[in-house]
């Protein structure tokens, strides 16, 4: 039997009670799943005027129709809420081996809604489930949180394949930076979901599944893997550069691009990138590379750092993490690097927006905004023990900390400095300079969920020239390539697969479409989940217009419009968002004002 | 004869092999319960090991060796073949019915063998362990 659309958990924390729903087909074949299904879920259910971190946001935890099928990169979830970060749309991705394992255990997704009064952990077992009390949990980090369940389970064997997904004491403080962490290193990341999660008094959520997931067409599906995956197997980066080296194999081609984010942004060139590049990671601190499930590409770094007062081990950095702690941190050693990173994950915390809150937080203080005594610490930029010691106050929500833990916006607001912060609708915009990439720029200025790279990532073709190659600093076309990367990821958003497959050339959405009909069902064409992707899209924009966004909030930081970068091939360069804006909303169907007009949204069949 | 060389320091503990095992035995349906192969995880440690399933055993074993893996030691149930109820690898969720590698085709073409993206399972010609050994020498 066909496992999608399936089932839902739907799990009401204010009763501690629960219930078992079918997915609606209509809606399932309409909006895909994951990330598309979430956001269907979330608007019709969710006032998005609703307070982020109050009883009545709901908490949508998805998988895709693809999602531990064994489809190539098939480990992904989304979570998808409200988020207290930006006040828009949040869904953030997780891959590990989690999100297969709620497949196994009978669910397709989860909805949390209301908040408990005490903590509570959620059991599910083969469609069993049980609300625990989880007060011994409270306080505890997430690798704490993950041995101190596996220690309630009797059976050795049973605990270790146990999939746990929680959140650590950020989320608890309801830290806008705060994520949810599974498998103890990976994490459904950005715009504060776990700050949801810790509003609502829910630690974690333990699954263990043994029932297998059943595609529709086997032989069909079969055969789209099949072909997908030699796709991946020949590309460059999905078969040798991201298997080697990483995502941090990214740092010495960008900052040879001249768009290395250095000091928060005020340089787009590091002298000390070779030292953090994913080169210096596999040779100095990496034990093994390591795929989430059912993924050939195995980007995850396992690392150590042996012994000084930075020792530790776990996964990572990745390379915005490892950038942003250290470029644009002015930090070129990795032990330290490593060390903000474990502790991001055992906190809980988004490592590439607390990073970015440590560099805002830097030239706050070089500035003479943040006063030494609110400081506790020398906080000039290339001060390892300040990235290490503020990432430590993040996460356990103390000193400074306090502040900073709800992202750069917050922080700089609070001195009241916010052009020093670097995002887009107040989330911290990733590793790439935009006034030297300009598709990067539109993209990060029109991402529905704030300042985000994996939502339409063009650094493929401006910079790696996957599918084509662009020239970074042109503007001209960057509309359409963006609305194209936009529309393609918010797809393979919903269907389980991680984004890192577009990153093989000639993947796309016939791909996409082909494994999507045979494992769901639906005869689907490319034409149709063209126009789904669109329409998920669309959805998120339509949520966020009434949660109060306006073209306005389409924008950079002052610093990246106006302030040109002084070093390497982009020097002299700003980011010329205003020659591609109009572009993109006249692409996209929106009018001048970037709302979308009547016929799109009834070609789409979101009127109201 | 055909063999499966495993090389478990390729293994990125993705589990793709167990997917498409029990995909391949199942009519499609993917489940890691129902493979005939399993990767054993030590994260910690950094190691991954896939075990293919081999006899029934009815019992425990009555004394153990301890396996030591890049240095590190461990039960010799994470590298054991057998379906056995100390361990619940390799036992059809429901029916409880030992499963056994298969050497699926005709010729041999395990299905976990050519998911593999990263050469920790190979197919090979039975070299004999001698060979096999040589060749390693001859690479390192």
């Amino acid at each position: 039997m066909n496992s999608w659309p399936g089932k839902l958990l739907r799990v009401d924390l204010t009763r501690g009670t629960w219930a078992v729903e079918d997915i609606d087909p209509q809606l399932a074949r309409d909006y895909i799943g994951g990330r598309g299904l979430g956001t269907k879920i979330l608007y019709d259910e969710v006032d998005p005027a609703v307070d982020p971190l109050g009883p009545d946001n709901k908490l949508i935890l998805l998988t895709g129709p693809l999602t531990a099928t064994g489809a190539p990169a098939s480990a992904r979830y989304m979570a998808i809420t409200k988020s207290p970060l930006t006040g828009a749309i949040a869904s953030s991705n997780s891959g590990g081996y989690f999100p297969a394992e709620l497949r196994y255990a009978g669910f397709n997704g989860i909805i949390l809604e209301g908040a408990s009064d005490k903590p509570v952990a959620l059991w599910i077992k083969d469609g069993e489930v049980e609300l625990k009390p989880a007060d011994d949990l409270w306080g505890k980090t997430s690798e704490e949180t993950e041995d101190a369940i596996r220690d309630q389970i009797e059976d050795d064997w049973e605990a270790k394949a146990t999939r746990i997904a929680c959140i650590g004491p950020a989320g608890e403080n309801m830290a806008r930076l705060a994520c949810i962490i599974n498998d103890t290193h990976r994490a459904a990341g950005r715009s504060g979901v776990g700050a949801v999660m810790g509003s609502k008094k829910l630690k974690a959520i333990v699954v263990r599944g043994t029932q297998g997931v059943q595609t529709a067409d086997f032989p069909e599906f079969k055969a789209a893997v099949k072909t997908a995956m030699q796709k991946l197997a020949s590309g460059p980066v999905t078969s040798q550069g991201l298997p080697t080296y990483g995502t941090a194999i990214l740092v010495n081609i960008i900052n040879e691009c001249g768009i290395l984010p250095t000091h928060n942004f005020q340089k787009g060139m590091f002298a000390g990138a070779s030292k953090i590049s994913g080169e210096s990671i596999a040779e100095n601190i990496m034990t093994r590379n390591k795929g989430c499930f059912a993924c050939s590409i195995a980007c995850a770094r396992m690392t150590v750092i042996e012994e000084g007062k930075y020792a530790g081990h776990g996964e990572g950095p990745e390379y915005e993490t490892v950038e942003l702690m250290g470029a644009d941190c002015g930090i070129d050693d990795l032990a330290p690097i490593a060390k903000a990173n474990y502790l991001c994950n055992f906190y809980g915390l988004d490592s590439i927006s607390a990073a970015c809150t440590v560099a805002t937080a830097m030239e706050l203080y070089e500035k003479g905004y943040i006063p030494r005594e609110d400081a506790g610490m020398d906080l000039s930029f290339g001060n390892p023990d300040a990235l290490v010691g503020l990432i430590e106050q993040m996460g356990k929500g103390e000193g400074l900390g306090k502040i900073a833990m709800h992202g750069s916006w917050f922080l700089a607001n609070h001195y009241g400095h916010t052009e020093l912060s670097m995002d887009v609708k107040k989330q911290e915009i990733p590793a790439y300079d935009p006034r030297g990439v300009q598709g990067m720029g539109l993209t990060y200025a029109t991402s529905n969920r704030g300042g985000c790279h994996v939502r339409g990532y063009t650094i493929a073709n401006e910079v790696l020239g996957v599918h084509e190659k662009l020239d970074p600093l042109v503007t001209e076309g960057k509309a359409a390539t963006v609305k194209v990367f936009q529309d393609l990821t918010a797809l393979v958003d919903s269907s389980g697969l991680c984004l890192f497959v577009t990153l093989t050339p000639g993947f796309g959405f016939d791909d996409m479409q082909a494994m999507i009909k045979g494992a769901t069902g639906f005869d689907y064409t490319v034409h149709e989940v063209i126009v789904a992707s669109e329409r998920i899209w669309n959805l998120e924009k339509l949520f966020n217009m009434k949660a109060g966004f306006t073209r306005a909030d389409d924008t950079l930081p002052k610093r990246l419009l106006e302030e040109p970068l002084t070093e390497g091939g982009p020097k002299g360069q700003v980011c010329r968002l205003h020659e591609m804006l109009p572009e993109y909303y006249e692409l996209r169907g929106w009018d001048e004002n970037g709302v979308p007009k009547p016929e799109l949204l009834e070609r789409l069949g979101l009127q109201a | 004869m055909k063999k499966i060389l495993v090389d478990y320091k390729k293994c990125t503990g993705c589990r793709q092999c167990e997917t498409a095992c029990s995909a391949s035995h199942f009519d499609g349906e993917v489940n890691p319960e129902k493979s005939r192969i399993r990767v054993y995880i030590d994260e910690e440690n950094s190691l991954f090991h896939p075990v293919i399933s081999g006899p029934f055993t009815n019992a425990h074993c009555t004394s153990k060796n301890i396996v030591i893996m890049d240095g590190v030691e461990y039960d010799e149930c994470v590298v054991c073949r057998a379906s056995c109820p100390g361990r619940p690898w390799f036992f059809e969720p429901g029916t409880k019915i030992a499963l056994k590698c298969d050497f699926c085709g005709d010729p041999p073409d395990p299905q976990c063998v050519a998911i593999c993206a990263h050469g920790a399972l190979q197919l090979i010609d039975d070299l004999g362990v001698s060979r096999i050994r040589k060749q390693k020498k001859k690479t390192a």
